[in-house]
């Protein structure tokens, strides 16, 4: 049973290779940027001498809060790419296989519908976000390594300025907690997603947009309510992972309080109100349902 | 009796339209069954039925188990080829292998790689770089190398060469098939097959028109070519069907013992193909 999941899950890499392909290039394109930024500042020789005494002569939370934003906004870049290439995945994951008619292969072998499409699932659920972390945490390191390299050249020194305080395991380890934690709560739509991916005859993305739209229209235009609306996009964008808005680190404002409190990324998360949230469980409901159509959809629908 | 697939009274019908109907068979250890009907006849539902991939209504038993309930135990001991263009285009041949190994209890790697060395098949190669003749030898070098019970391939040589599609079945025969297997077969070009079949199921229209083993075809049907008055004969003992070739009249007689017949003209077991044919226009009248 976890054999054959670990292998359909290799499978599901193989075959996807955004999977790891578009995390690697972000992190590349990311890294370039940096050291274009770089060599661009550079030439502003004496503001750059001046932005390094400064630095040097703010206390270490600051620089660790400025590293902190850094980190986070890396990152913003990473989570936007994940949600893309976990959308166009899970749509595309039972749709192509009867496309190019595969799917009578893989069903020509032992094992079930039940244990592919639970592949699928966990491939957008877990391994999107676990390799776009994998390629967070990479990036973050270069840009600290390349960030090093130009300080030195100016000058500064790296090790005080930036490694002295990197907060690293405060942002990785929440970033772990929000890559397993946000996938769970936006499981429902995940698992509508691979439902249209398994029923719809053309264009999925149509087929899984309309009705995302045409849903809260039509339930404002005849019954005046909103659930629908909240349900669909403002749930999605409001996960209750946190005791504090993660937005107030780029208030400057704001942000100067929080270094006042010596707040931290971790001690932001609230993994309590999360797991206790009627909404994050009524959400893995849906998602089960959904998964379970899309099982009975592999399973049930003739092909031919 | 060893009777590896039964079906009693199984139909499956789409709507009003019934493309399995009321159809009872039974297929033993070590034949080789064809299944030859005319497109849209069932043959294909049929085989989805068997291997556990669309529900029907009545009895149908395939190794003792309940295809479409029990799917997972069914697929260690089926293999199938269902049409050549189904292996995914984008895997390649090593990786294809792997999956296999990892997933197939019955799956032996090392037989796989010893009857892909003897193709042009390399295996780094992705299928989609692979022509449709070698796309076929891959996939049957992976179904021979499942150590199945029953294996099931319907039209498997469609849209292939004629020397890729000799090889196909001689490959089959020599290398893979022996008194513990069974396979059923359907395909268009029952000439190409009829030598090496032990049994012959006519379907159409969702119905099985005839049901028998090869060697008994030429015990109960008889092909004689007659001209002039013992045309006029012939057309008495109510042939099943009756065609113009060279000035002859060709008739088909079932049932019907050579001594006879005797006398009306050259006698020989009509081709599997003739037979079929007027099997189908039989029924239709």
């Amino acid at each position: 049973m976890i054999g054959h999941q670990l292998a359909l899950l290799k499978r599901e890499i193989w075959e996807h290779r955004s999977i790891y392909v578009t995390p690697a290039a972000i992190a590349v394109v990311v890294s370039l940027l940096t050291l274009t930024g770089q060599v661009t500042v550079s030439t502003f020789g004496e503001a750059v001498d001046m932005a390094i005494v400064g630095a040097s002569n703010v206390d270490e939370e600051h620089r660790r809060v400025a590293l902190l934003v850094m980190f986070t906004g890396v990152t913003t870049i990473f989570s936007l790419g994940a949600w893309i290439v976990m959308v166009f995945y899970s749509l595309d994951s039972l749709y192509a296989e009867r496309k190019d008619k595969s799917i009578l292969f893989w069903r020509s072998l032992p094992i079930t519908d039940a244990e592919t499409v639970i592949s699928k699932l966990i491939t957008a659920l877990v391994v999107i976000p676990l390799a776009f972390l994998a390629a967070v945490i990479v990036t973050h390191l270069v840009i600290l390594v390349l960030t090093s390299v130009w300080v030195e050249m100016q000058g500064g020194d790296a090790g005080h300025l930036l490694w002295g305080s990197a907060p690293f395991f405060d942002v990785w380890a929440a970033f772990l907690i929000i890559a397993i934690a946000y996938p769970l709560w936006i499981a429902p739509l995940v698992g509508w997603f691979l439902f249209v991916s398994a029923f719809t005859k053309r264009s999925p993305l149509l087929m899984a947009s309309l009705p995302l739209l045409i849903a809260p229209m039509l339930e404002k235009m005849i019954v005046g309510s909103t659930f629908f609306w909240d349900a669909i996009f403002i749930r999605t964008f409001r996960p209750p992972l946190t005791s504090i808005d993660l937005e107030v680190f780029f208030d400057e404002d704001r942000a100067q309080e929080l270094i006042e409190q010596n707040i931290s990324l971790l001690s932001a998360i609230d993994l309590g109100r999360f797991v206790t949230s009627p909404s994050f469980w009524g959400g893995l409901i849906v998602c089960g349902l959904m998964t379970a159509a899309a099982i009975y959809v592999r399973r049930y629908r003739d092909e031919s | 009796m060893s009777s590896l697939v039964t079906a009693r009274n199984v139909s499956k019908h789409f709507g009003d339209v019934r493309a399995v109907d009321d159809v009872s068979f039974d297929i033993e250890k070590g034949k080789i069954m064809g299944l030859i009907g005319p497109n849209g006849a069932g043959k294909t539902t049929l085989l989805k039925a068997v291997l556990g991939l669309t529900d029907c209504d009545g009895e149908l038993s395939v190794l003792g188990l309940d295809p479409f309930r029990q799917r997972k135990q069914l697929m260690q001991n089926i293999s199938f080829i269902a049409d050549v263009a189904v292996l995914p285009r984008w895997i390649n041949v090593a990786k294809l292998l792997d999956f296999m190994e990892a997933t197939h209890p019955n799956f032996s790697r090392s037989r796989a790689e010893e009857l892909l060395r003897e193709t042009k098949v390399r295996k780094d190669a992705k299928v989609r770089e692979l022509s449709k003749g070698m796309i076929t030898q891959l996939h049957l070098s992976i179904i021979m190398a499942i150590d199945a019970r029953l294996l099931v391939l319907d039209e498997p040589t469609l849209g292939l060469d004629i020397i890729f599609r000799k090889e196909f079945y001689s490959n089959l025969l020599n290398d893979y098939f022996d008194e513990e297997r069974t396979i059923l077969v359907t395909t268009h070009q029952v000439e190409e097959i009829e030598n090496l079949l032990t049994d012959i199921m006519f379907i159409n229209e969702g119905r099985i028109l005839l049901d028998a083993p090869m060697d008994s075809l030429a015990d109960n049907y008889v092909e004689v070519a007659t001209s002039g008055e013992n045309s006029v004969k012939a057309r008495g003992l109510r042939p099943i069907a009756e065609n113009e070739m060279f000035g002859k009249s060709i008739f088909l007689f079932e049932g019907i013992s050579r001594e006879h017949l005797e006398g009306l003209g050259e006698m020989r077991t009509p081709a599997v193909a003739d037979l079929f044919v007027a099997k189908v226009k039989g029924a239709r009248k």
